[in-house]
């Protein structure tokens, strides 16, 4: 295995940070405008949008979970990682030309919950914002010093500091505007190196042989494209967990307030495609290591690509695939800040401290004063190591639980605050007993929760199907996604603790809240919104 | 198994990664080339 010297990784960081730093000079006012800040001036083109919104969503831990994703599940493996991540990029499309639509300049989701119900509505949204972001930079740092002790003299926490203070340093004067320039180059040396490294280590590890000679290592499930385990295990929860991605995490909605509006579709569409593409591109190494029987350096699959690219690559490649990963993590921690930032300041400060009398200059410096503490938190938690599954999938429910009432909320006026407060809670309490065996899955309970789980399987396709399709097709296909989800799901799903938990944070949130806005004789305007959401600079 | 279909099948994402990198190219000089006609900036 090949490790890069001191000074070449040095100078590779140096080049890749100074770079991006001098790009942020170009841009860098003296006096930033608190909205620019946050969202740029809303009217962003669609070749930095896309590109940026790529960027974002490619990190670290995708292109390791999609290689691990290939080798444990085999031909189907990188699909069941790579295309659902990228269909929940499709899938906020028509919802946030709605947020758009009604709050045309807002710079959070949470900021757009306090117009419609209040202050516990914005504070649930921001909260959970804020957890997964922190978790995400955390992630993105631990990624950052597990590739740089791996791949030379460094140690890991050398890796995590020099990491955090470069992408600090570029993105703590501009703020969003910053992250999405540097997007642009970032994601270009990423797709230069999926590009050339892919198609190099399939040549180089033997091309078409691979398959004729390691097809003998594949079992009949791993060999199968429509395998049902890599489905129920992989794709399913996955693809439930990331369109709770798509609603929970600022960093998409973010890129969805700054571009110009009528690029949404095609911005978020490219994106869909860039994403899918790179990821499962660099998913098929773990394929292809299944087919070689290569085993992961101490049976950790996360060092299955790096181990894989010291290995097999040349030394010009391997500073390739270093900056491939340093490019993917770097861009989305930069987003991360630039996000937690947005939220400190328009859900914190604007909405609650300023006391209606937000001053631009100060929400600024929030803004920058919250990066840095941040940055201070992901190298905390990135050297304590936590358990970031857990973390993630605690997120991850949690996010479950807020999709429904958030869409739902811009689109029928009968949903209350109490409705959306009490469906979020029951939904997450429900995950909690659930997910983590609180209760025991037998008889009744087991039975109910199943049945509310197939309810929660229909509210995730009807949502995509109401999206996508309008609100009759969204409501037949729910219901028939629900119908469908029971002769498997009762007395099975209670098998896949991870897949039952999430959809049972779906179908709680939706029959809750549902349930209660019915009890509701409220009507609300939604103009209001658009009239309550404002600029800061100017209001 | 058709090895002819697996090789293509590893082999299309980087081909669409290149294909993606293109679009995104030409529209972020689209985006260069209008900011400078209007006195704009890019972000």
């Amino acid at each position: 295995m090949h490790q890069l010297s001191l000074t070449t990784v040095l100078l590779l960081l140096l080049c890749f940070y100074g770079f991006s730093f001098l790009m942020t000079l170009r841009i860098g006012k003296k006096e930033e405008s608190a909205d620019g800040y946050m969202t740029s001036n809303g009217a962003i083109g669609f070749g930095m949008s896309a590109a940026s919104m790529t960027a974002t969503w490619v990190w670290a831990a995708s292109i390791y979970a999609a290689a691990t994703s290939g080798f444990k599940y085999g031909v189907s493996g990188a699909i069941h990682y790579g295309f659902w991540g990228a269909l929940m990029i499709l899938f906020i499309y028509p919802f946030g030309r709605r947020f758009r639509e009604v709050a045309p300049n807002a710079h959070t989701l949470a900021e757009i919950m306090h117009a419609r119900h209040g202050r516990c509505s914005q504070m649930i949204l921001a909260g959970s914002n804020v957890l997964g972001s922190v978790i995400s930079l955390m992630v993105n740092f631990t990624a950052a010093g597990a590739l740089v002790s791996m791949l030379s003299p460094l140690s890991f926490m050398q890796g995590v500091v020099i990491v955090a203070v470069g992408v600090l340093s570029y993105t703590l004067w501009s703020g969003f505007r910053a992250s999405v320039l540097t997007d642009f180059a970032q994601l270009t040396a990423m797709i230069l190196a999926v590009v050339i490294i892919v198609p190099f280590l399939f040549f180089t590890l033997g091309g078409t042989d691979i398959f004729v000679e390691g097809w003998h290592r594949l079992d009949a499930e791993q060999a199968d494209f429509f395998s049902r385990q890599a489905w129920l295990e992989q794709g399913a929860p996955y693809f439930v967990a990331v369109l709770a991605y798509a609603i929970g995490n600022q960093t998409i909605a973010q890129r969805l307030f700054a571009v110009r509006e009528d690029l949404i579709k095609p911005t978020f569409i490219t994106a869909t495609i860039g994403y899918g593409s790179i990821v499962i591109g660099m998913g098929m190494l773990g394929f292809l290591a299944l087919l070689l029987g290569i085993v992961p350096v101490g049976g950790d699959l996360n060092n299955l690509v790096p181990g894989m690219a010291a290995t097999y690559l040349p030394p010009v490649l391997i500073c390739l695939f270093f900056i491939l990963i340093i490019g993917s993590l770097s861009s989305t921690a930069d987003s991360d800040l630039s996000a937690l930032s947005s939220i400190v300041m328009a859900d914190v400060y604007g909405k609650n401290l300023a006391r209606g009398k937000p001053n631009p200059k100060v929400m600024v410096w929030i803004g920058r004063v919250t990066m840095v503490v941040a940055t201070a938190m992901g190298v905390c938690f990135a050297y304590l190591r936590l358990d970031i599954l857990s973390a993630l999938v605690f997120v991850g429910a949690l996010w479950g639980a807020i999709v429904f009432p958030v869409i739902i909320s811009l689109y029928w006026d009968r949903v209350t605050n109490l409705a959306f407060t009490t469906a979020v809670l029951a939904a997450f309490f429900a995950f909690l007993l659930t997910r983590f065996s609180l209760v025991p899955l037998t008889g009744a309970i087991g039975l109910g929760a199943e049945l509310i789980a197939c309810v929660g399987a229909g509210v995730v396709i009807g949502l995509m199907g109401f999206g996508l399709l309008g609100k009759r097709a969204g409501l037949v296909l729910g219901a028939i996604a629900a119908v469908a989800a029971l002769p498997t799901g009762l007395f099975g799903l209670r098998e896949y603790p991870v897949l039952l938990s999430s959809l049972l944070a779906y179908g709680m949130s939706a029959i809750v809240c549902t349930g209660l806005s019915l009890r509701s004789n409220a009507k609300f305007d939604f103009d209001v919104i658009g009239e309550r959401v404002t600029n800061y600079q100017t209001a | 198994m058709n090895t002819t279909i697996l090789t293509a099948y590893v082999l299309i994402w980087p081909v669409l990664s290149a294909l993606v990198l293109v679009a995104l190219v030409y529209g972020v000089l689209k985006d260069v080339r209008s900011a400078r006609r209007n006195g704009e900036h890019l972000v």
